[in-house]
């Protein structure tokens, strides 16, 4: 009753021909693009984005206290980022990381250490959460002219930097 | 009865047909002609109606929400600014909600608008007609397509009048940076535009649930489900460029705009990868439904 | 019959399903302006062969004509001229007739829109019900809006598929007037139908399938030629008697019937002669119908139907 069952399976395999060529040709291009296995979620880029994120935030701060105007570049803050808990090794990653930045408000001879609670996420964004010193990122707000009450940027900063 | 009362319609051959009126076989302008039919279907539809309207008015809630309660947003960028920069809501409005809003909007078309024949048995009544599958595949295609950017193209409008209601203030940029409300509102528009890529990826991957499964509630729930997935597998740890590959991580791409000095990185790859999942979709979609036997087997 | 390109021309076509052969080298030629009967007991795989004349189903083997163009060669334009359905018509439910119809001739393009008052007049389908959602219409009305889409094509190939069904007799009745009307106005018709009666008040030709093969194809009259006897169902006053009169016969075959009566295979004219013989020996007729006409009987020889499957 049947005929031609030689011919049957071949037309089967050839409409399966395609889509298995194209699984094979995706998964050979993303290997042979040689790219690194890292996240780029590192030290030195969260080091980089927060470091700076906090040097404009400062300027912003002073401002909305009503001080004479900083300019960012001459804060020379510098962050040192690690990534929280004893039992971790690995410093790459999303997760809960401690940074200190270091930064010169009074010149080089009066260095100031703020710290972050910093939550990075695989996007490469992250929340800082201020955890000292008080005066700096310890109140959500702080008092500018005429007792006005304004956001403390210092208080949490919401960053990103590059992941590509 | 009437059947039979008088002559039927007489065939005339094409040529001798006034050759204004008659869509000539060019696929181009026949996939058009099943274009513009879908959009009418689409118009008329309640659940499209109601997202325009929700498009419209929906920002506006959430303005006066924030007005009336004083928490702030925490977990998103530019949450912390919502009460003091007017600029920061249509900033806050997509960065919580894009990922998760924008597949389910696209879906409900584009995870529709093929298993709704199969739904209604009548591929056998529209394929049976003057056009070939090509154009009825490009023209339902176009149809979702177009509700996509339209959709996208909206809420820019309204989340920026929104934002620009509230407030013109400078806004906090994501390097701590401030930008002046003129050049930051070319930045909400761009981050706004920016989902527009990412979208199109969404649109061709209902499309082609919808034909794979010819049921609409797969169409439109399985393209909500993954973009559900996707959420929770780009939360883990994996190297960069494979996060670069999930639909999903297009729609924070806009990041990088508001970055000091802005960054493009993320937006030019994920160009790369709704291209990429676009096309494979696409093409996969159409594969299958080129062949396909029509009715019951 | 050369020279002339036939309306419908199927070579050699042949469709799988996983395993099941649906349709297995079927051979079929319409000439323009005929009306053809598609016959076959359900599963045959005459709904397949229609839909694989609209490009519904694509056959694994084989060539398909339409008016001498294979669906490579036509494009866009296969379908030219060519109107109908498989099985039920189907239509959006939540839009009315007419809309429907707006939609399809949108799709159609051409002056078919103008076309859409007349088609729905002739369907018998004016008026209110027009303007009803298709959700609200019963069988026979989607059958006359299914009629009315195809004439939105100004078909010289009509292909309809069981198109009785649903249908009342005065109806039926109007649809095969108009059937035998296009015919003589030359439009090609090609019906499918499982009933050999209801093909035979409108064909001239047939092609009978069953189980994906064509197991006999031609004009109704040659048909016939080749079918064998009529059967008939006979009530006498002397049933013994009358089996004894044919038993001796080669051109009666008569036996009891289960029910009650007699069943009689023989051709008219040795059917009048058996009944005048019965008079003469004194038995009466009392009643005589014709069970089978010879081309149901080739058909259920060919298909090896018993009547009560077919006709439940």
């Amino acid at each position: 009753m049947t005929t031609g069952t030689g011919t049957r399976p071949a037309a089967v395999m050839r409409r399966l021909r395609l889509p298995v060529l194209a699984a094979i040709a995706a998964v050979a291009a993303l290997s042979a693009t040689g790219c690194s296995s890292s996240s780029n979620l590192t030290p030195d880029r969260l080091q980089a984005s927060i470091g700076s994120t906090f040097a404009n935030l400062y300027v912003l701060q002073q401002s909305y206290m009503g001080n004479p105007p900083v300019r960012a570049a001459a804060l020379g803050s510098r962050a040192s980022c690690q990534k929280g808990g004893t039992l971790d090794v690995t410093q790459e990653g999303s997760g809960q990381w401690l940074c200190e930045i270091t930064y010169l408000p009074s010149g080089p001879q009066y260095p100031v250490i703020a710290k972050y609670n910093v939550d990075v996420q695989t996007d490469g964004c992250y929340a800082a959460d201020g955890d000292g010193p008080a005066s700096v990122n310890g109140s959500p707000t702080v008092t500018g002219p005429g007792y006005r009450q304004l956001n403390n940027p210092l208080a949490l900063i919401d960053g990103c930097f590059d992941t590509t | 009865m009437t059947l039979a009362a008088e002559r039927w319609p007489a065939y005339v051959e094409p040529g001798a047909r006034d050759s204004r009126a008659v869509v000539r076989p060019d696929s181009i302008a026949g996939a058009l002609v099943v274009w513009r039919i879908e959009l009418t279907k689409l118009s008329g539809m309640i659940q499209i109606r109601a997202m325009v309207l929700l498009s419209i008015i929906g920002p506006f809630l959430v303005l006066g929400f924030l007005n009336l309660q004083s928490a702030t947003p925490g977990d998103t960028p530019f949450g912390q600014w919502v009460h003091a920069i007017g600029l920061a809501i249509p900033m806050t409005i997509l960065g919580f909600g894009a990922q998760w809003i924008l597949p389910a909007i696209t879906g409900v078309v584009a995870g529709d608008i093929y298993s709704s024949e199969d739904h209604y048995g009548t591929w056998k009544t529209i394929l049976t007609r003057s056009r070939t599958r090509g154009e009825l595949f490009a023209g339902k295609f176009l149809a979702a397509v177009t509700w996509a950017v339209g959709i996208v193209l909206l809420l820019t409008v309204t989340d920026l009048i929104a934002g620009l209601v509230a407030g013109r203030e400078p806004v906090v940029g994501l390097g701590g940076q401030l930008v002046p409300a003129g050049h930051a509102t070319w930045l909400v528009a761009a981050s706004y535009l920016s989902q527009l890529a990412p979208m199109l990826g969404f649109t061709a991957l209902a499309a082609l649930l919808s034909v794979a499964t010819r049921n609409s509630i797969a169409g439109i729930g399985g393209t909500v489900v993954i973009a559900v997935l996707f959420q929770i597998v780009t939360l883990a740890n994996m190297p960069a460029w494979a996060q670069q590959v999930l639909l999903s991580t297009p729609f924070m791409a806009w990041h990088g705009f508001w970055g000091a000095p802005p960054y493009y990185g993320p937006f030019l790859w994920g160009l790369v990868t709704c291209a990429a999942w676009f096309a494979v979709c696409t093409l996969a979609a159409w594969l299958i439904f080129r062949r396909r036997t029509i009715g019951a087997a | 019959m050369t020279g002339v390109t036939a309306a419908v021309e199927v070579r050699g076509v042949t469709k799988w399903f996983g395993e099941t052969t649906a349709l297995d080298a079927v051979d079929l030629t319409v000439s323009p302006g005929d009306v053809h009967g598609l016959l076959g007991p359900n599963g045959a795989g005459k709904t397949t062969l229609l839909s694989a004349m609209f490009g519904l189903v694509l056959p694994d083997e084989g060539t398909l004509r339409l008016f001498g163009r294979t669906r490579a060669e036509a494009g866009a334009q296969w379908l030219d001229g060519v109107g109908g359905f498989v099985e039920t018509p189907r239509f959006y439910p939540y839009l009315s007739g007419r809309r429907n119809l707006a939609v399809l001739a949108g799709l159609d393009g051409g002056d078919a829109a103008t076309l859409i008052d007349d088609a729905l007049k002739r369907a018998g389908l004016t008026g209110p019900v027009s303007r009803r959602k298709v959700r609200g219409y019963s069988l026979g009305m989607r059958q006359r809006l299914g009629l009315a889409a195809a004439m939105l094509r100004r078909p010289r190939l009509l292909i309809l598929d069981e198109p009785a069904n649903g249908m009342d007799p005065a109806g039926i009745r109007d649809l095969r007037t108009a059937l035998r009307r296009l015919a003589r106005d030359g439009v090609t018709v090609v019906i499918s139908s499982h009933d050999m009666a209801q093909i035979e008040e409108i064909c001239d030709s047939a092609t009978i399938l069953s189980e994906g093969k064509v197991l006999a194809a031609g004009r109704l009259d040659a048909l016939r030629a080749s079918a064998p006897d009529p059967v008939w169902r006979m009530r006498t006053s002397d049933d013994p008697g009358t089996l004894a009169l044919a038993a001796p016969l080669s051109e009666v075959k008569a036996a009891s019937h289960d029910d009650g009566g007699l069943v009689v295979h023989a051709a008219k004219e040795d059917m009048d002669a058996f009944v005048l013989a019965l008079g003469k020996a004194d038995i009466a007729v009392r009643g005589l119908d014709l069970d089978r006409t010879p081309l149901e009987a080739l058909f259920f020889q060919l298909t090896g139907e018993t009547k009560a499957e077919v006709n439940p």
